[in-house]
């Protein structure tokens, strides 16, 4: 999911990065005292998960756990991704300094989508707010993919070729995530249903 | 006494999916396998380039695009494909080493990623013959003249000499020609193992110290609120 750096054209990673500063300030602004430890913990499990690869499909993919994040976060998933991607570009070169802001938006975007678009499945009980979990996992994912098709678009590549491939990759981690997210939202459910509530009260 | 059984009944379960939760998280933190940075390495062989690409760690990128590029004009001398190994060999532009060019290769694979590699003219030039490299030198000067010689110059063999040379200046050339590919063939591991020592693998290290950074940067955060909130 990281694009590398000198891939993208200078237009981009400005707008990339323009958008990632809007969302960080709106992250910035939601998180309250109260939020900041849980904002530290999903980004360090973000760091973490984006580092490990899981060799399937033709380039090999790793779990991004976006769509856990915007779950839990909502908005403030913009600031906690935008921390971790930026050590990652600076410890491992993994993506990059000018790309960051794009590897934001790519990731993060998708989380904040999922929140408000499964916020009315996942304050239901039972049944339901488990399928908005999973398809949470899963739609975060989905919209990862297609967002880094498209600012590949600018490259020459053609989108639905791309497209196809990122998507095609991604397919068993679509599936992986969906489950994780699932289990991960029944378990806080289960055992820290406050942290829950704020966001789904 | 029967408060605390009590309590072991009722927080079990909690305590169980905890610990699976632990358990399940740390094996997945033990192999440090870890996501895909491109990465390409080339060295020469006589007058053949052999470029290799892979995704950290060990996946080679299969039809990946490979640009070779002049470093300093970044004009692209050369285009081609990786195989199914991530391999790409090709015989250097003659323009390139009629002018020392400094190569950059790079390599873009799929979805965005994209490896460099700097070869500099003095690792792959050592393959020619001293005698080629230097009537390479004085006609690259004269820019009219320079297309046609040094085209076929790295390229081929330089043809027999003429009889009327000395028996020993063949010999001796005979003899580097063999020294060097000798040399070639037995320095490839070595350089290729040392193409290896400078790749930066993530590290669990790497990774523990990254998280530690985050949780000392939201620490920080939380400084500043809780400063903030004493303060209004």
């Amino acid at each position: 999911m990281h694009i590398s750096e000198g891939v993208l054209s200078p237009a981009v990673l400005g707008v990339g990065a323009a958008l990632a500063a809007v969302g960080t300030a709106i992250g910035l602004k939601k998180m309250d005292y109260e939020a900041i430890p849980r904002v530290a913990i999903l980004s360090a499990a973000f760091f973490v998960a984006t580092l490990i690869h899981v060799p399937v499909g033709p380039v090999g993919a790793h779990l991004v756990l976006n769509g856990l994040m915007g779950l839990l976060l909502g908005w403030v998933a913009v600031p906690a991704i935008l921390i971790a991607l930026f050590l990652q570009a600076l410890l491992f070169q993994f993506g990059g300094l000018t790309v960051l802001g794009v590897n934001t938006v790519t990731m993060a975007a998708p989380a904040v989508i999922c929140f408000y678009a499964y916020r009315g499945l996942l304050r239901r009980q039972g049944t339901p707010a488990a399928i908005g979990a999973f398809a949470c996992g899963v739609t975060a994912i989905l919209l990862s993919g297609l967002l880094v098709a498209a600012a590949l678009i600018t490259t020459g590549q053609a989108f639905i070729e791309v497209a196809e491939l990122v998507l095609l990759a991604h397919i068993p981690i679509m599936i992986i995530e969906g489950i994780v997210t699932l289990f991960i939202f029944l378990f806080l459910k289960k055992v820290r249903p406050e942290m829950l509530e704020g966001l789904y009260a | 006494m029967h408060e605390k059984r009590l309590f072991w009944r009722r927080n079990l379960t909690a305590l169980r999916v905890q610990g699976i939760f632990l358990i399940l998280s740390m094996v997945a933190f033990v192999p440090p396998v870890l996501a895909h940075r491109v990465l390409v390495y080339a060295y020469a062989e006589g007058d053949t380039i052999h470029t290799e690409s892979k995704f950290v760690p060990d996946t080679p990128v299969r039809q990946g695009k490979i640009l070779v590029v002049d470093q300093k004009t970044d004009k692209v001398l050369l285009a081609g494909q990786t195989d199914d190994q991530g391999k790409f060999s090709f015989k250097f532009p003659a323009e390139a080493a009629a002018q020392k060019l400094d190569l950059k290769i790079v390599v873009e694979a799929a979805m965005g990623h994209r490896g460099e590699w700097l070869l500099k003219a003095d690792s792959y030039l050592t393959g020619v013959n001293p005698e080629e490299a230097g009537a390479a030198g004085p006609v690259a000067r004269s820019p009219a003249a320079a297309v046609a010689p040094t085209s076929e110059a790295p390229a081929t063999p330089t043809p027999p000499v003429p009889p009327a040379v000395s028996v020993p200046a063949v010999d001796r050339k005979m003899l580097e020609d063999a020294l060097n590919k000798a040399l070639e063939r037995q320095l490839a591991p070595i350089k290729e193992m040392l193409t290896e020592l400078t790749i930066h693998r993530t590290s669990l290290t790497d990774i523990i110290g990254g998280i530690g950074y985050i949780l000392g940067i939201f620490g920080l955060l939380a400084y500043f609120q809780s400063k903030k909130r004493k303060d209004s």
